[in-house]
């Protein structure tokens, strides 16, 4: 290292050509930094958990339009034969799917009144059977009563009394309460209609997975008679392609003037959900990738230059008593310098961007060990890419010193 | 002299041909970058209906709850109720107005071996057509007869009528939907603006609808609701049409005026119908009525995805990168030649002919890189294609416009990222460098 | 102090083969100021090269302070280098990034000396040559005998045992090539063993002993010789 001083001084006399390396490699680490920022961000959010158990759920719609289309008849008919194949773990007609992206939201608040602030919350109109086609866990309280599932027409506006919502809603509503004295409270929905909480399950998500409130849902015991509905279908491990292929079969078989639509299974939904937020990761990371490689092949063909113009140099050192060792610890020492320089200033630009998309994207903070990281990781690519170019200056006859041309 | 210019700059190039591939590969890969976002970016925010973007107008009452705006700080509701849209087209009070919701429909086709499937449709009113130049392969659009006398007529997208029709003209044919006859009364022609401003609500780059049907159908056939809907108190009786009576927001209307500063006047006509609605107890915030015209709609309704912006800002840093690469590289290569440079100094060439012959050589290097970046651009927007599927559909073309651009774009910032290093190399004294070595 | 025994030397391309030195042998003694000169072509540079170390031979023996340097490696010869051999060159060889003092700084630093050690060497060697003011200049602010001046104190700063200097007043204008000389000169007799290579008969016949290399083989000149003559003749030769 005690080589560190006169490098340092003579860089500074070829002030230009190494700032633009080290302004191109702190460019370099603010685009690392806050692209893989973005893609971990990203990551986290597709990882958090539906609560579903999403590798054996599929769901279909079923739209009536004949005239004399008996829904209420066909959908318990429909749910019944459905539950009785063998295969299916159960199943419950719904008017939204988790994640899909379409679907119904109201407010919730603890006090009646429509100037009482109140909660976003998620609705899913489900039965009985609701909790155990989803999969979830219900941590508090009761299952609805399959004696309290009422029918809900297209134009109604009550609601039932008892819903079951998720410990985030629970938490949301109730902050101080723990799920188990969640049970029994009033909530009230369009301003002031109570309706008392008498379940709290673990998780479920909400139709929106870009929705901030995507962890609170609510179950309402209802079946809809809006002339289209979908039902929600869980079968037994590994049985969910053999399944989706029967139901079909049988819905389709007989004709009750309605279209059965959209066989589309749970993981479909989630990728096509999640497609931009997949598609963004990729192109980042071929963003960071490329540059990465285009400031390594960057920094090798200006190490190769300077060795160029520098032969009679290095010659002239190794005449003096340089090792090719020596000669190589040069480059790669003065590499580091550069590097460190650009990094310095890529610390400050990374903050810097971060603040801004921060601003301006409402992204979260990057965490603190991306600086380090990135810094070890481009000090790396650095070195590596010196070495090359500096071996070969090793390679450099002393003789060269000689010689007057 | 310009053809000297280029031969040595092709020697040059030709001499050093790992390091000039390096530099092409840089511009390119950088431009290519630029290029596939940057053209996403342009395609998401391009006017849809340029010839006539400023005097197309979308209306925005504020009918929403007193003790909260619609959205923070004091936005209006995006949409409007039915109630408010079919009185303002009632009205009548500019050049064009539409009114409009989207529904769906089961079609039950005439065929027996074609299965019953659904349709997404638009109820509207007659100036549609004509308000947004909307091209008919076959027929026109219905009549503001057919809208006050409730007839059963259909417009019909070109799809639904390949579909049905076999793409024959069938105007005249009668259509079933949602159980009942409808006359066809026109075919569109291919037609997808993008964005889709008319009706950004549940997708700023969603299909055109397959089917149009009047306005004055959705009250009596009870059309079901296809888009968002928002309220902000209950509805009160449970019947279709107190729903449509209700706050709830979930229809649009466009004006169109012959000249953009008959604005002014359709605003005052807005406040004061709000005016006169709040003496029925309805609009009970103070008037916060909008007219925007379409590119300030697409605008604030920020039709342009924030990834799609994030993207691009970090494929420009990403060229930013690659031009700072060709600079730092073009300066080692001029800087390198200082030996030579003298020499033409000496035998007279004057800085001028120095700096034309290095510029010469890193716009070679620009356009080089620019075509590689094309190519790149176009490979990237496949790509884009690939990732987001039918998401991006129509949006990730490029255009002659766009084409042009890319090619200034590298050549322009080529020469600028050689301007440095051809200043540095000019500035070489013709003595200097002989002397030594 | 330093053997060569029958040194061959040969360069090969694909077409042929150049003896640059063939059984080449030559001993100079402790504190010997010894003129190597020769025409062009002659051998001269390649026996530099060869004395100083820095090209290998293919055969013979060369002993340097009286250790034989056949087969070392070439770590082994950048230490015997560092440690007992000072250039100074034609065209100085100055480093143009580093101003006087880490010119002179570079071989003491390969040496491995401690700082302290480093600074007194060369404040001592800038001392000598007269330059001890000007160590924070850059090498392209002085003038040719200067920098020279500088190249020896860089040359002097590891105390070598002995000074190669290859054409080392070849860039100079008489005035200053005779103050470089002088200052050779004066290094010589404090005891420093000088090899200096030059075409210079004038510059030559300062030295203590004149060697004439012809042909890749060396040839002792006598008193009474006289080098302007020898270059005469061979020209006419050759």
């Amino acid at each position: 290292m005690s080589e560190l001083g006169p490098i340092f001084r003579a860089l500074l006399r070829n002030k230009v050509g190494a700032f633009l390396l080290a302004l191109q490699i702190a460019l370099t680490m603010t685009i690392m930094v806050n692209a893989i920022h973005m893609i971990e961000n990203r990551s986290s959010m597709m990882a958090r958990p539906s609560g579903l158990d999403e590798a054996n759920q599929f769901y279909l719609s079923s739209n009536g339009y004949a005239e004399n289309f008996n829904e209420r008849a066909v959908v318990e008919e429909d749910l019944r034969n459905i539950r009785a194949l063998p295969g299916i773990v159960d199943v419950t007609q719904i008017n939204a799917i988790p994640l899909s992206g379409g679907g119904w939201s109201m407010g919730l608040q603890t006090e009646p009144g429509d100037d009482k602030p109140s909660v976003g919350v998620a609705v899913y109109f489900v039965d009985d059977h609701g909790i155990d086609a989803f999969g979830v866990n219900l941590i508090a309280g009761e299952n609805f009563n399959p004696t309290e599932i009422t029918y809900r027409q297209r134009n109604e506006q009550g609601w039932p009394q008892n819903i079951i919502v998720t410990e985030a809603m629970a938490k949301e509503l109730f902050p101080d309460l723990t799920p188990a004295q969640a049970i029994g409270q009033t909530t009230y929905i369009a301003g002031d209609e109570p309706m008392t909480i008498t379940g709290v399950i673990d998780q479920l998500q909400a139709p929106w997975v870009g929705w901030s409130g995507v962890e609170r849902v609510m179950l309402v015991p209802q079946r809809t008679e809006f002339r289209s509905s979908r039902y929600f279908i869980r079968t037994e491990p590994g049985q969910r392609d053999r399944m989706m292929k029967a139901v079909e079969e049988m819905l389709v078989a007989e004709d009750r003037g309605r279209l059965i639509r959209n066989v589309r299974t749970m993981e479909e939904t989630r990728d096509d959900s999640y497609r931009s937020y997949s598609a963004l990761q990729t192109i980042l990371w071929i963003i960071v990738i490329i540059l990465t490689i285009i400031t390594a092949l960057g920094i090798v063909g200006m190490v190769t230059f300077s060795v160029n113009r520098r032969r009679k140099q290095i010659g002239t050192r190794r005449a003096l008593g340089a090792s090719r060792f020596d000669i190589m610890k040069h480059f790669m020492l003065e590499n580091f310098l550069v590097t460190s320089v650009g990094l310095v200033l890529g610390v400050g630009s990374s903050i810097a961007l971060n603040i801004w998309l921060v601003d301006a994207f409402s992204l979260p903070r990057i965490g603190w060990y991306y600086i380090p990281v990135a810094m070890v990781i481009l000090w790396v690519v650095g070195q590596a890419a010196v070495f090359g170019p500096a071996r070969k200056a090793s390679q450099i006859s002393p003789a060269l010193a000689t010689r007057t041309a | 002299m310009f053809s000297y210019y280029v031969r040595l700059a092709l020697l040059s190039l030709r001499k050093n041909i790992l390091l000039t591939g390096l530099m092409v590969a840089a511009i390119g890969l950088g431009i290519g970058a630029a290029m596939t976002t940057i053209t996403v970016n342009y395609m998401m925010s391009s006017d849809p209906i340029p010839q006539k973007s400023e005097r197309l107008f979308h209306v925005q009452l504020d009918n929403w709850s007193p003790n909260q705006p619609y959205e923070e700080p004091n936005e209006p509701p995006d949409q409007v109720t039915w109630l408010d849209a079919t009185n303002l087209l009632q009205e009548g009070r500019a050049f064009r107005q539409a009114a409009m919701g989207g529904t769906s429909f089961v079609i039950e086709p005439s065929q027996a071996e074609q299965k019953p499937f659904i349709a997404s449709g638009r109820a509207t009113s007659a100036d549609f057509f004509p308000m947004f130049d909307v091209p008919f392969l076959y027929g026109r659009g219905w009549t503001a007869d057919d809208d006050n006398s409730q007839n059963l007529v259909v417009v019909l997208s070109k799809a639904t009528n390949d579909q049905l029709f076999g793409g024959e003209n069938s105007v005249g044919e009668t259509v079933v939907m949602g159980g009942r006859a409808f006359r066809v009364v026109g075919v569109l022609n291919d037609w997808q603006p993008r964005p889709k401003f008319y009706d950004v609500s549940t997708g700023p780059f969603n299909e055109v609808e397959e089917v149009f049907v009047p306005w004055s159908l959705k009250e009596p056939l009870e059309l079901p609701l296809n888009g968002n809907n928002n309220c902000w108190k209950p509805v009160g009786e449970e019947t279709f049409s107190a729903f449509l009576r209700s706050e709830c927001v979930n229809s649009q209307f466009w004006v169109e005026f012959e000249d953009p500063k008959d604005a002014d006047s359709y605003l005052a006509f807005l406040n004061n119908y709000v005016t006169e609605q709040k003496k029925l107890g309805r609009f009970e915030r103070p008037l916060n009525n909008r007219l925007m015209d379409v590119m300030d709609w697409m605008e604030y309704r920020e039709v342009v995805a924030e990834d799609a912006i994030m993207m691009m800002y970090m494929a420009i840093m990403f060229l930013v990168v690659c031009l700072l690469n060709t600079v730092a590289l073009l300066l080692a290569k001029f800087l390198g030649r200082s030996g030579e440079i003298a020499l033409r100094r000496a035998v007279g060439a004057s800085r001028r002919d120095l700096f034309l012959q290095y510029t010469v050589e890193s716009a070679m290097i620009g356009i080089a890189g620019g075509l590689l970046g094309l190519v790149l651009a176009w490979f990237g927007l496949q790509g884009i294609g690939g990732l987001y599927g039918d998401m991006t559909e129509g949006l990730n073309e490029l255009d002659l416009t766009m084409v042009g651009f890319a090619i200034v774009l590298a050549i322009v910032s080529t020469i600028l990222a050689g301007l440095y290093p051809t200043w540095r190399a000019c500035s070489v004294a013709p003595a200097g460098q002989l002397k030594s070595q | 102090m330093l053997r060569m025994h029958n040194i061959r030397k040969i360069f090969k391309t694909e077409m042929i083969e150049t003896h640059a030195l063939r059984d080449f042998n030559l001993e100079v003694e402790e504190g010997d100021f010894v003129a190597v000169t020769g025409p062009s072509g002659s051998g001269k540079t390649t026996f530099l090269n060869v004395a100083g170390l820095l090209e290998t031979f293919d055969g013979g023996d060369y002993l340097l302070d009286g250790q034989s340097v056949k087969g070392m490696n070439d770590t082994q010869l950048a230490r015997l280098r560092n440690e007992k051999i000072g250039f100074i060159f034609q065209s100085f060889n100055l480093l143009p990034d580093l101003n006087l003092f880490d010119n002179v700084d570079v071989p003491l630093r390969y040496r491995g000396f401690k700082a302290a050690e480093r600074k007194r060497r060369i404040e001592e060697a800038l001392e000598v040559v007269g330059l001890a003011s000007r160590m924070k200049h850059l090498p392209a602010q002085l003038s040719g005998g200067q920098q020279q001046r500088v190249a020896i104190a860089r040359a002097l700063a590891g105390q070598p045992r002995f000074l190669l200097a290859d054409e080392p007043t070849g860039n100079l204008d008489s005035q200053m090539a005779t103050s470089v000389l002088d200052l050779m000169q004066e290094i010589n007799q404090q005891g420093t063993t000088i090899i200096m290579v030059t075409h210079d008969p004038m510059l030559a016949k300062r030295a203590g002993r004149n060697i004439f290399v012809r042909d890749g083989q060396v040839s002792e000149v006598g008193k009474e010789e006289d080098i302007v003559e020898l270059l005469h003749k061979t020209a006419q030769v050759g």
